[in-house]
């Protein structure tokens, strides 16, 4: 528990100044809390978070999470759950107004289809609404890591339109880059606990902070891997598809090209002996164009194969660092 | 008329029976009156037989009529529209009879009372709605279909309308139904007891068959009294009214008249067929009864003229030979064509045909006609027992198979007792020469087309026997004559035929020979134990070894057959025959020689069939001889497709009806192995799964993070994994799960587990003692098992040891140490571990240069990624249309850089031999041979 307050704090320290989002400690540690309550492996955790809009700044001052449903309480509703619970907070006179949604994850896999949309349907109905995504493994090895996101206002659109075929992607020109945008996030805390958190830093062991100089990377990088592979594969069958979809869609188009042409050679033949032309409209019935597949899926996947490279890459760097250090060291003792 | 010809106490007996049909009944009538009956009933028999074409025709015609009225007394309007259909169809077949004698008034009659009916049932609407509701829609389509119908003989009903009294009774005379004649008239009674008298009537014809059947069978023996049967037959009517008086007196015998009825009851196929003719004449008779009452003396002579002629051939047979005619041969062969002219025909009895050829036989035996004659009757009873079934798939039945056998054996006699027969297809039926003469005898036919189709028989009805039954068994015995006179048969052809029909008797012989696992043989080799068992088997263990008569009789056919079908059999049914005798090596080159792998495919399924025996018997025997790798190759195409059963001809697998119809059963079932000839599917699995087992546990283990890693057995991963999915794991029960649980011992490196799961009560009971040398297979298991645990233990903990003794490893395994020392050199030599051998200290040492699972990971990714790479410039491919500068440049550089990174040329190279192995499944046997593996190993350690 203490070395994350110290975490915290110094989180707290180098994000200050870059305002967009305010989000206070008790929220942070209620969703941690949540987290290692509930949360297990690659199970993920998530609830609502409350707040206010002041000015450009989102501030989120409370949350709640939601329960964990088990399969014997089918009928349990969890709007009803919302709006009871915000009830409850509003009279006991705390923020109680919805502004998004928190959820955990593993190793940083957490662009997936289902967060899309849940996404979408906050941001349709509160517009500033953002999602927290809560990493512990990286939390847990030193480093706070909460990251707030927003969809971009092109795939609002394109989520409001519910169409993800390759030409309306291209022509909105939605990449992976940019489907989600960070919002930075700014910890508060009342001047109180500043100073408790001082306080605890003080007393703190050297000890408690050596989790940092942990050099065993090779589970965490495997499991990054493995994750990254999956991803891999995911995209590799989603472009074979698109590639079958492609040559089908050519070999069809040719195949309507000498149609047409064999079309007109006709039709410029009875039109030398005085017939009508035959019509040119039953050719689009003839040749329906082959059911295009959904491109958002591949989008999403290079979106969390992104999130995983990068992830990759900062761990890794971090990890060089480190290694540097302990070669010096050891070079230095020996 | 025969009942005076048959032996005396028997004709008593008749006569008094159908002395006691009538007399109680007709107790009150007049003596005069019991005559005119019994009268009839002669009249009766003789015109059975005289039946005009227009008689035919009008009893059918009334006969549905009549059915049609009683359709319309109960108001069952289906059975109305069913029977008026039947009705016009009848009509129209007898149109030209009715076009010279005009449409029969009782045909209009019924035309116009239907449509009259029908209106009225119309009209009726409260019935209408009382009908069910099929009554109802037959009624609407039946009352449609008159009117149309009824246009065509308009005038006819108008006529018959406008007086339909006379007409009616114009009828009346015609009609049989409503009553039997004038004569009877007055009596009501009367009918019932003439239709009674008429049925029981029925035995009694059948009896008068019955003499002319057995004075058949006694033959020409008999032609006497047949003539002495002609002389009574003109006495026939008094004697009827004689018999009729003392049928009076006769009373008392009445009490033996049941035992005579049931006796004939018994009396076979015929009785039906008579039962019909006896409906039919029934109504014949009273229609003509009275016309022809008045010239009955006449008429019975003529009748009886007309009976001569008109019984069908198999009744007339008796006869065979006029009395006083000379039985000389060409009497004989003119009989005997005659009779095969019947043959093939619509209402020829087989049957009796068959007992006709055996009379024929016996008479030219008894006339001393020559071994020509006997030869050609030989040859017919056989065929026309071949023919006695109908359809292809019914199989003989049992006496009619021992009758054939008998036959075919005596023909085989004659054959081999008379130097100077000669037989053959080619010889053209006018060429014949049967008589005796200086000259050989000639004979048509083909004694082997005979015995091929009697084994097809012997196939045929093994097919059909259920195989656990003790029927099977006894059947089973036929084959010791089956083989016995297909040798024979080899015999003669070896001295007479061509090399062509003796290829053909070779191939029988092969057929009969190649499947028997030859015991004595084996006693032989095992050393000479055999000579102390009891004499009979010493004699019998000095017959021919199967092997040497193998050997001799496949040759020949390799020598001199043209056909290639015989040659492919001939070659299967060898190297099924090495393999079952362990003879791998030459069961396998020539298997390998034979070529036959690349063009089986082409075969006819039969001999697919046998190939894919074959295989399997080459992979088992492979197993045997602990050639693992062999057997596995040669087992997994039948194994693999899960249709093994089906693939050789064991059993037919349950399909929905859409992949096979009812026609493609019987041919598939026709195919089908008899049992006694099966290989045991279970052995098989079991050989397949063991081998599988051996090859892949280690191979899983070498290669535990290849992503390139291929399964050697789909099968057996199958079996792992429904092993795995298994809820509770108890005890292993069944073969699959014995397998299943001794791989899991086996990954562990565990061998003692893994042999005591292979090798067991349980399993030497199911599998292992069904091989001949159960012990020396046990043996090899054994040690393979402890091989291959080594070479897994070597391959999963490795990386724990820094080295290993070899000291410990031979303790371990319980192999010596040379053994051990050769499997580690052995893997060491092929890259696939990555070790030394210390030579003073007897260890191995590990050289620790196996990729960590990260930078297997890491590896895999790359993989990965470079499938994508691919995957994503063939959409740009698309797109681009042809290879755009860009991406040549991107080949020739970056690209092919990272292909380079991917796998080296040497990797590329080994990879490749494996898909070689893979591929080599599908096509020749041969290059399964070449199956290697490593290669891929020192890849990766190039690679780092």
């Amino acid at each position: 528990g203490l070395i994350r307050f110290n975490d915290l704090y110094r989180l707290y320290e180098f994000e200050n100044g870059k305002t967009q989002l305010f989000n206070s400690w008790g929220v942070v540690l209620k969703i941690i809390k949540h987290y290692q309550e509930e949360g297990q492996g690659s199970e993920v955790v998530q609830g609502v978070l409350l707040g206010l809009v002041v000015e450009d700044r989102l501030e989120i001052t409370n949350c709640f999470p939601f329960p964990q449903h088990t399969e014997d309480d089918v009928d349990f509703d969890e709007v009803q759950y919302q709006m009871e619970m915000m009830r409850s907070l509003r009279h006991v006179n705390i923020d109680h107004l919805h502004v998004g949604w928190y959820q955990s994850t593993y190793y940083g896999s957490f662009v997936s289809r289902a967060l899309l949309d849940s996404q979408f349907s906050y941001q349709h109905a509160i517009e500033e609404s953002v999602v927290l995504i809560y990493d512990p493994i990286k939390t847990a090895q030193g480093s706070l890591c909460l990251k707030a996101y927003r969809l971009t206002p092109k795939l609002m659109e394109i989520c409001k339109e519910k169409d993800f075929s390759p030409e309306t992607l291209k022509k909105a020109c939605v990449g992976y880059e940019h489907m989600l945008e960070e919002v930075p996030i700014v910890i508060k805390n009342s001047h109180l606990i500043n100073v408790l958190l001082l306080d605890l830093q003080e007393k703190s062991m050297v000890a408690d902070k050596h989790e940092l100089l942990n050099l065993s990377s090779s589970n965490h990088l495997e499991k990054s891997l493995q994750l990254l592979m999956d991803r891999v594969d995911g995209m590799s069958q989603e472009i074979v598809k698109y590639n079958s979809y492609c040559r089908n869609l050519s070999k069809q188009q040719q195949q309507k090209q000498q149609y047409l042409q064999r079309r007109q050679q006709e039709n410029t033949q009875r039109q030398s002996r005085g017939e009508p032309p035959l019509p040119e409209e039953d050719i689009n019935k003839m040749f329906k164009p082959p059911q295009a597949p959904p491109r958002m899926d591949t989008l999403l996947i290079a979106g969390q194969v992104n999130n995983y490279c990068q992830n990759i890459k900062a761990f890794t760097s971090q990890n060089l660092g480190k290694l540097f250090m302990a070669e010096a060291l050891q070079g230095h003792s020996s | 008329m025969s009942r005076f010809f048959a032996t005396g106490s028997d004709s008593e007996s008749e006569e008094s029976s159908s002395a006691d049909e009538i007399t109680p009944k007709a107790t009150g009538t007049t003596f005069n009156k019991q005559q005119a009956l019994l009268l009839s009933d002669d009249e009766e028999d003789t015109k059975r037989v005289v039946r005009s074409a227009k008689d035919k025709r009008f009893e059918e015609l009334t006969n549905i009529i009549k059915t049609i009225r009683n359709a319309m007394k109960i108001r069952d309007m289906s059975k109305c529209l069913e029977e008026f259909e039947q009705l016009c169809r009848a009509f129209l077949k007898s149109k030209t009879i009715m076009d010279k004698e005009g449409v029969p008034q009782f045909y209009v009659r019924l035309l116009a009372d239907l449509e009259d009916y029908l209106n009225q049932l119309w009209e009726d609407k409260e019935g209408k709605k009382k009908m069910n509701k099929n009554n109802a829609k037959a009624l609407s389509t039946l009352r449609q279909k008159i009117r149309k119908y009824n246009k065509d003989f308009e005038t006819e009903i108008t006529s018959y309308k406008e007086n339909p009294e006379q007409s009616a009774e114009e009828e009346e005379k015609d009609d049989a139904g409503s009553a039997s004649s004038s004569e009877s008239d007055d009596d009501d009674d009367d009918e019932g007891v003439t239709a009674k008298s008429l049925l029981k009537k029925k035995p009694q014809e059948e009896e008068k068959k019955a003499p002319e059947a057995s004075k058949f069978l006694k033959g020409a023996a008999d032609e006497e009294s047949e003539s002495e049967d002609d002389e009574e037959s003109e006495d026939w009517g008094s004697d009827s009214v004689d018999s009729g008086s003392e049928s009076e007196d006769n009373e008392g015998a009445a009490a033996s008249l049941a035992e005579v009825f049931l006796k004939k009851a018994q009396d076979g196929d015929k009785q039906t067929d008579r039962k019909k003719d006896d409906r039919r004449k029934k109504h014949k008779k009273k229609e003509r009864l009275e016309e022809e009452a008045d010239e009955e003396g006449d008429g019975e002579e003529g009748g009886w003229e007309k009976v001569k002629g008109g019984v069908p051939l198999v009744k007339e047979k008796p006869k065979m030979f006029a009395k006083g005619t000379e039985i000389n041969s060409a009497v004989v062969i003119k009989k005997l064509s005659e009779i095969l002219q019947a043959r093939g025909k619509k209402g020829t009895d087989r049957a009796a045909q068959i007992e006709l050829f055996h009379a024929l036989a016996a008479i030219s035996n008894e006339n001393n006609l020559g071994e020509g004659i006997l030869v050609k009757i030989k040859f017919n009873i056989v065929s026309s027992l071949y023919d006695y079934n109908p359809n292809l798939a019914a199989f003989m039945k049992p006496e009619m198979w021992k009758k054939c056998l008998e036959c075919i054996d005596e023909l085989l006699d004659i054959l081999f007792n008379n130097n100077n027969i000669f037989i053959g297809e080619n010889i053209a039926e006018d060429s014949e020469n049967l008589a005796i003469s200086d000259q050989p005898f000639r004979v048509r036919g083909c004694i082997l087309t005979l015995v091929e189709r009697m084994d097809e028989e012997f196939t045929k009805v093994m097919q059909n026997t259920d195989p656990h039954s003790q029927e099977y068994v006894d059947n089973l015995k036929d084959e010791g004559r089956v083989c016995g006179i297909i040798d024979r048969l080899l015999q003669y052809l070896e001295s007479k035929g061509s090399t062509e029909e003796v290829c053909r008797v070779f191939l029988r012989r092969i057929m009969h020979t190649y499947y028997k696992f030859d015991y004595k043989a084996h006693r032989r080799s095992l050393g000479l134990q055999g000579e102390t068992k009891s004499e009979q088997d010493q004699s019998e263990s000095e017959g021919e070894d199967s092997a040497v008569i193998m050997d001799r009789l496949c040759k020949f056919i390799y020598a001199k057959d043209r056909t290639d079908r015989i040659r492919t059999c001939a070659i299967l049914c060898h190297i099924y025959h090495h393999a079952l005798h362990s003879r791998w090596f030459q069961a396998r080159d020539l298997m390998l020689m034979s070529h036959l792998q690349d063009n089986i495919q082409h075969a006819d399924p039969p001999v697919q069939i046998l190939y894919n025996r074959t295989m399997v018997q080459l992979g088992i025997c492979a197993f045997r001889q602990g050639m693992i790798k062999d057997a596995h190759n040669a087992l997994l195409d039948i194994q693999s497709s899960g249709r093994a059963k089906e693939l050789l001809g064991q059993g037919l697998l349950m399909r929905n009806m859409q992949e096979r119809n009812a026609e493609q059963e019987k041919i598939e079932k026709r195919r089908q192995v008899p049992f006694h000839m099966h290989i045991n599917l279970e052995l098989l699995e079991c050989v397949y799964l063991v081998s599988a087992m051996l090859l892949e546990i280690p191979y899983m283990a070498a290669h535990e993070f290849d992503a390139r890693r291929r399964m050697i057995s789909k099968q057996f991963h199958h079996q792992l994994r429904v092993g795995e999915r298994q809820p509770l794991l108890g005890p292993p029960e069944s073969m699959r799960e014995h397998v299943v649980a001794a791989s899991k011992a086996m990954k562990m490196g565990d061998w003692k587990t893994c042999h005591s799961f292979i090798i067991n009560e349980k399993m030497n009971s199911k599998v292992w003692d069904l091989f001949p040398e159960a012990q020396r297979v046990q043996e090899m298991l054994v040690r393979k098992i402890q091989e291959e645990s080594l070479r897994t233990y070597l391959f999963t903990y490795s990386s724990v040891y820094d080295s290993i003794s070899m000291k410990t490893l031979s303790e371990m395994f319980e192999l010596d140490l040379p053994t051990v020392h050769s499997i580690i050199s052995k893997m060491i030599i092929n890259e696939e571990l990555m070790a030394s051998l210390d030579q003073p200290t007897q260890t191995v040492v590990m050289h620790r240069t196996e990729p960590k699972s990260l930078q297997n990971m890491a590896l895999q990714l790359a993989e990965k990624l470079g499938g994508l790479v691919e995957n994503n410039e063939r959409v740009f491919d698309l797109k681009q249309g042809v290879y755009g500068g860009y991406f040549n440049r991107d080949q020739k550089g970056g690209y092919q850089q990272k292909q380079g990174y991917q796998r080296a040329p040497d990797q590329r190279g080994g990879y490749q031999q494996r898909q070689g192995y893979q591929r080599d499944h599908k096509g020749g046997y041969q290059q399964k041979q070449n199956y290697q593996r490593g290669g891929y190993r020192s890849q990766n350690q190039s690679s780092y």
